[in-house]
């Protein structure tokens, strides 16, 4: 059965995350623990600084749920209460709906942000490499996977943006056709200035001017950030210059003029100039905006940016739990021809066995045949039993499209005498066909298949 | 067999627009390379039909207005199929293939009332003249595309509304960029075609300048596309009123095949 106990930022406080939280090279060691301490056939563990989550799948039909908080509990020296007040429990598919959502960001704090997929990605890697998984989790983490790429492309939920400086980034790139190498004046050296610099810097804006009225901000935030320090009183030189201006002062009034910007634009030989006024009150006078080649950005035409990507986001996210929802399905189906691989391997090879005793038994009265004919009963006795078995597994195989499969392979079982195995390692879909015996049948195949 | 193969690559032509129109407006790639598809297969069959229709007559098919729009609109759909599958600038399939469109339609309907077997006027001049002063006009028509399309998105960007619109079309400084090339194309071979439109001029009418509508506003058109040309070299002149200018420039190039077809 497969169980999800985990936390992330809407069940757990920061703090509680950041103590459940494991280092990335302690994960390996933290695998063999859970292993050891649980006996679990299979378990990954995905720890991010938002969340942190232990995937496991047991051969029982019962659930890990409190082993995991206990292990929670011991190996991160957290109270037991307080991990159960914080953690949330998904069960068999619940568990797997649960991850293939969180694939796609639709778990995340940004909805849709791409990041988790690449750590959950590492996640796996990491518990597959330590030999902490097996068929049902390889499946499960490789389908989802590749779900959640899929959904992302088809309902481009990453695409809009969430954050000031992410639309600001965004319409620079409507601008400019590659912001690699663009140049940047920056008006104020504050926290926010900074944030949004770096924003850009992280798209390849590589050329940043920096200028405060405070000149030894500047140097440090031009030291910091890799760009060059103007004073206060030359920046309008470098509006003939730079391609984006980057305005956070904390002025009562504008510092940018709509007559600094018209002088400056005689010099650009008519190259767009991308101004982002974050500052409030605000830095640049909005008559800036109607000059031909100027596009004026402040804050709240940014927010209404976001606002409107958010909207977006949470409307690709219905889609996206849509198109989930069929994965999810395709997955449950995927596993319930695997659980029922084990039924079906004991069924063919108790039938194999009673077929092969049976000519064990005759073998003296079948001594005077030729082998001509010794093939011919061979073949006859094997006719028989797929014969038989035809029918029961079709019908078991259908039980399990309707999601039914459980109860009637356990009624196989106990009708047949069959002893519950754990399913093979390898995808029920590459396995058996009807045709092909387990062990003892190919003493009693005939050439017929060869 | 002219017609009858005009008429079909017409309907793929029709089709194909509206495809890629519905493509890029829904931000559906399959119907936007479907609609690709069908506009190449409607090229092809324009070109066939053009072909002959050149057989038929035993002519080059360039020897009047309608045959001029057929050639045009063929030319401008050639160059947006290699925009769209060389440089992968997509949003012209709003503009190009429309126009285009209208071009072979007006081409179609004016066809109708014609005789292929038309006076041949095949002589070198003649034929050098149109066939260049054809390709310097479809090189403008994507100029006008890319103009249009700066206009759109700058629009988009000052109003602050249009986000969609924003994602959707290229960038300004790439719109920019692809517009002003054209221009450098469609600039000499229009240039071109009017110097050997005179020639051809002084040799059957013994006079270089003739005071006709497809006199007049090929030269009105170079006026306009030269004075984009210096302001952007002499002055740095670009974005918004170049583009105005290359719409402008562009609607008195067209304006020529009024005179031909009159």
């Amino acid at each position: 059965m497969l169980t999800l106990v985990g936390m992330n930022h809407r069940s757990a406080p920061l703090d509680l995350r950041e103590q459940a939280c494991f280092a990335e090279d302690d994960v390996p060691a933290a695998l063999r623990r859970f292993r050891e301490s649980t006996g679990a056939a299979e378990v990954v563990i995905l720890a991010t600084c938002n969340r942190v989550e232990i995937l496991t799948r047991t051969t029982e039909a019962r659930g890990l749920a409190g082993e995991i908080c206990a292990f929670l509990s011991k190996d991160r020296g957290l109270d037991a209460g307080t991990i159960d007040q914080h953690v949330y429990v998904h069960e068999g598919l619940n568990a797997a709906r649960h991850v293939f959502a969180v694939a796609c960001g639709l778990d995340s704090m940004i909805l849709g942000e791409p990041q988790i997929l690449g750590q959950l990605k590492r996640a796996y890697a990491i518990a597959r490499e330590h030999g902490s998984t097996g068929p049902v989790l390889d499946r499960l983490l490789q389908h989802a996977l590749a779900a959640a790429k899929r959904v992302r492309t088809s309902t481009g939920i990453s695409r809009h943006a969430v954050s000031v400086a992410y639309a600001a980034a965004n319409l620079a790139r409507t601008i400019f056709d590659d912001l690699h190498g663009r140049s940047a004046l920056l008006l104020g050296a504050g926290k926010m200035t900074e944030l949004a610099a770096r924003h850009l810097a992280s798209q390849g804006v590589s050329d940043l001017t920096i200028t405060n009225r405070t000149y030894a901000r500047a140097e440090n935030l031009a030291a910091s950030l890799g760009g060059t320090a103007v004073p206060w009183d030359d920046f309008t030189k470098e509006l003939t210059r730079v391609d984006i201006v980057l305005t956070g002062t904390a002025a009562a009034t504008p510092v940018l003029s709509k007559e600094q910007v018209r002088q400056a634009l005689r010099g650009r030989r008519g190259r767009p100039l991308f101004i982002v006024d974050i500052a409030v009150p605000r830095d640049v006078e909005p008559a800036v905006h109607d000059l031909d080649g100027v596009y004026l950005y402040d804050v709240d035409d940014l927010q209404g940016i976001v606002d409107a990507g958010l909207a977006e986001r949470r409307r690709a996210a219905d889609e996206a739990r849509r198109l989930l929802d069929v994965e999810v399905v395709v997955f449950d189906r995927w596993r319930q021809t695997f659980d029922l691989s084990p039924t079906i391997a004991a069924l063919y090879e108790h039938l194999h066995q009673v077929g092969h005793e049976e000519i064990e038994r005759y073998g003296r009265r079948l001594a005077s045949l030729t082998p001509e004919q010794r093939a011919v009963v061979l073949d006859l006795t094997r006719s028989v039993i797929q014969k038989v078995l035809h029918t029961p597994i079709v019908s078991l195989k259908s039980a399990a499209e309707r999601g039914d499969a459980g109860a009637r392979a356990a009624l196989y079982r106990e009708i047949f005498g069959l002893v519950h195995r754990e399913p093979p390692a390898s995808d029920p879909a590459e396995g058996r066909d009807e045709r092909a015996g387990p062990g003892p049948t190919h003493a009693i195949q005939g050439g017929k298949d060869d | 067999m002219a017609r009858a193969l005009l008429t079909v690559a017409l309907a793929l032509h029709v089709a194909g627009v509206a495809l890629a129109a519905i493509g890029e407006l829904r931000h559906r790639a399959s119907l936007s390379r479907a609609g690709a598809f069908v506009l190449l297969s409607a090229c092809f069959g324009e070109l066939v039909a053009l072909i002959a229709r050149g057989l038929a007559a035993n002519a080059f098919p360039l020897r009047t207005g309608p045959e001029y729009l057929l050639v045009l609109g063929w030319f401008v759909l050639t160059l947006h199929l290699d925009l769209w599958f060389r440089l992968r600038v997509r949003a012209a399939a709003l503009v190009l293939p429309p126009v285009s469109g209208l071009m072979v339609l007006a081409s179609y309907l004016f066809l109708a009332g014609e005789s292929e077997a038309l006076p041949l006027r095949t002589q070198g001049w003649f034929v050098f003249h149109t066939s260049i002063a054809t390709a310097g006009v479809a090189a403008l028509a994507v100029s006008f595309a890319m103009s249009l399309l700066f206009l759109v998105k700058e629009r988009a960007l000052k109003s602050k509304r249009s986000l969609r619109m924003l994602e959707m079309l290229p960038t300004l400084e790439a719109l920019d960029r692809l517009g002003f090339q054209a221009l450098l194309y469609g600039f000499p071979l229009l240039t071109l075609g009017i110097a050997t439109g005179m020639v051809y001029s002084a040799e059957h009418h013994n006079r270089v300048w003739i005071w006709g509508i497809k006199e007049i506003f090929p030269v009105i058109a170079w006026a306009v596309f030269g004075g984009i040309l210096w302001a952007r070299f002499a002055r740095g002149v670009r974005g918004r009123r170049s583009a105005i200018l290359a719409i402008a420039g562009f609607a008195f190039a067209l304006l020529t095949f009024v005179g031909m077809v009159r």
